[in-house]
């Protein structure tokens, strides 16, 4: 049972950091309809930024405050070239990506690994005061969750304020941000700079996790938060009342069973992804299921 | 929803149950991805266990994952052996160990690493860690060359900006190179696309030879490479066994299933508690091999001087 425990908390420790990338990719895939590939390169960009600050002897958590401004500038940089430039949405989303994995690499000067003599965020002086008790495990589960439904409940605030209502607006009916006199070129910008922070942040705190940066953690990021949004607005889809983060939290979690599900059928190492997305598409499958019978029954 | 979720708690309990019936203690290979050298380190990790005469099923037990090359499968692999409480951890190029050691902290589970360039850099040495460093023999290769090609300036090397055991070698090659009276020329790329473009660039620029390092993006399609060397008449210096079998004229390099069975040898003296991942340093392979592929070596017309014919080890295929 200890085993089955252990897993548990590590996979949800995945999935509720990653969740921090989920939320950005929910405002730009589903709230602004933006399909942003820079994710692939500001994740890296915050682990980075990150890596380099520990390792320099800044306050971990004032690094993931500032890997957050650095990823909120990538966003703006991608905004800019869409709205200003008039470059379609992918190919602003390359752009930046591109040039971002040169930045990243001239941040951290190669991939950086941070010594366990650095306090990371699971090790700092509040949180060693306040959960020094518990292993590192699960300190790094409670540090996780915190960041989770904390950034959950900033986010949600903010969609209920003017501008939140706003953004929300220009994914689902431009015409009528632009009749309220305000420029929907400038919110597409707004959503990309928050998606942005949020996936730099993620990847700082995974770098904080794993204590390392690597140039290529970045690569297939875009695509886990498009899966992950998906399969939480899936499942949740008949249930209006469920909100647009909790989706993004489950379905990060959800993802991260499946890869901890494939591993640990025990079948040949190289069937990993093959059996992941078999297991994506059970669950796609009978999150509509459910769906077709609360139909039947209304 | 509830049904599902109580499906995926159902499998995970009983995948737990399954995966706590090994008998003996496991050894958990986290290797970060399917490739020739990488496989030949985990070939020859169990031949060093077998070895040091232990024996499969009754000392060990194998559990074996791949990470497909994505760091967040690795560490989500390393934690799955932390859960199952395995004895060690066998971790298989650099995300896969740092994956490992992030992951073994807690339960202070020993890791044992190899094919990592930099174990210092990489910060692996401190603490429950060990294992075997692939760095490559930088001056070895090139006095091989100057032997076999007395008369060339220049040599051409595509890297990985991205990998670091690249850059360090090309800085190595950088600062050795005059040293045997060549230039270098290096060409950075950041994609495995990018690679015959670069190859293109060095033919161009008129190199005597190329030299190859153990680069993933390059090794994975040198043999279009060599398509548009041998054409050229450029001669490929390779970095270990697999490469001249493929075509590469020689090279003085790593044997990896070499470099696996030290790493086992390691790992089974932790085992049997002979000795602890903490006070062992990490080892780097202490002989390397000159191998050679006679077809190739006859085609650009290039003999073997006596010295080095001796020691050579013929690895052309068929």
């Amino acid at each position: 049972m200890s085993v089955f425990l252990d897993l548990l908390v590590s996979t949800l420790t995945q999935g509720l950091i990653y969740a921090l990338l989920s939320y950005g990719i929910f405002i730009t895939y589903k709230i602004l309809d933006f399909p942003d590939l820079s994710v692939d390169g500001s994740f890296p960009l915050g682990a980075a930024v990150s890596a380099v600050l520990l390792v320099k002897g800044m306050n971990p958590y004032l690094t993931l405050v500032v890997a957050m401004l650095v990823g909120a500038l990538a966003g703006l940089v991608t905004g800019v070239i869409h709205v200003r430039f008039k470059v379609r949405d992918l190919l602003a989303g390359i752009i930046t990506m591109t040039a971002l994995f040169s930045i990243n690499l001239q941040i951290a000067g190669s991939n950086l690994a941070v010594d366990r003599s650095i306090d990371t965020i699971f090790t700092g002086k509040p949180v060693m005061a306040l959960f020094g008790n518990l292993s590192l495990m699960h300190r790094k589960l409670v540090v996780a969750l915190i960041l989770a439904i904390l950034f959950k409940i900033i986010l949600d605030l903010f969609f209920k304020t003017k501008c939140g209502m706003l953004l929300r607006a220009t994914g689902n009916n431009a015409t009528v941000v632009t009749s309220l006199a305000v420029d929907q070129g400038r919110m597409k910008i707004l959503g990309l700079v928050i998606a942005n922070a949020l996936v730099a942040l993620c990847g700082a705190v995974v770098c904080h996790e794993q204590r390392s940066f690597s140039s290529t953690m970045g690569t297939g990021q875009m695509v886990f938060g498009l899966a992950t949004v998906i399969i939480g607005t899936t499942l949740f889809r008949r249930m209006s009342f469920v909100k647009g983060t909790t989706c993004a939290v489950c379905g990060s979690i959800i993802y991260k069973i499946c890869i901890q599900v494939a591993i640990s059928l025990g079948l040949p190492a190289n069937l990993l992804k093959l059996v992941t997305a078999v297991l994506f598409l059970v669950i796609l499958i009978l999150g509509n299921a459910n769906r077709g019978k609360v139909k039947k029954h209304a | 929803m509830k049904k599902l979720i109580s499906v995926i708690v159902a499998a995970m309990m009983i995948l737990t149950l399954t995966a706590s019936a090994f008998a003996a203690p496991v050894i958990g290979i986290n290797q970060y991805g399917e490739h020739g050298s990488l496989d030949n380190c985990r070939e020859g990790f169990i031949q060093g266990l077998l070895d040091a005469g232990l024996v499969e099923g009754e000392d060990f037990e194998i559990k074996y994952e791949n990470a497909g090359f994505d760091n967040a499968i690795a560490s989500q692999i390393a934690q799955n052996f932390s859960a199952n409480n395995v004895a060690i951890m066998c971790a298989i190029a650099t995300p896969s160990a740092t994956a490992c050691f992030a992951a073994a902290e807690d339960k202070d589970i020993p890791v044992v690493f190899t094919a990592i360039t930099d174990p210092v850099e990489a910060k692996l040495v401190d603490g429950n860690v060990t294992g075997t460093s692939d760095k490559l023999p930088v001056e070895a290769q090139l006095d091989l060359i100057r032997k076999l090609q007395p008369d060339a300036d220049t040599i051409g090397i595509i890297y990985t900006t991205s990998e670091p055991n690249s850059v360090s070698a090309i800085a190595e090659y950088q600062e050795k190179g005059p040293e045997y009276g060549f230039a270098i020329e290096a060409v950075g790329v950041t994609a495995q696309s990018e690679v015959t473009q670069a190859a293109d660039t060095l033919i161009g620029k008129g190199v005597d030879c190329f030299s190859n390092l153990t680069d993933n993006n390059v090794v994975g399609v040198l043999s279009s490479i060599l398509e548009k060397t041998d054409e050229a008449g450029i001669p490929i210096y390779g970095s270990e066994v697999e490469q001249v079998k493929l075509g590469c004229i020689a090279a003085a390099g790593i044997d990896y299933i070499q470099l696996g069975r030290q790493t086992g040898m390691m790992a089974a003296k932790i085992l049997t508690g002979e000795a602890s991942a903490y006070d062992m340093p990490y080892e780097t392979i202490s002989e390397y091999g000159i191998y050679v592929n006679s077809e190739a070596l006859a085609s650009f017309g290039i003999e073997l001087p006596a010295d080095i014919a001796e020691k050579a080890i013929e690895s052309s295929e068929g």
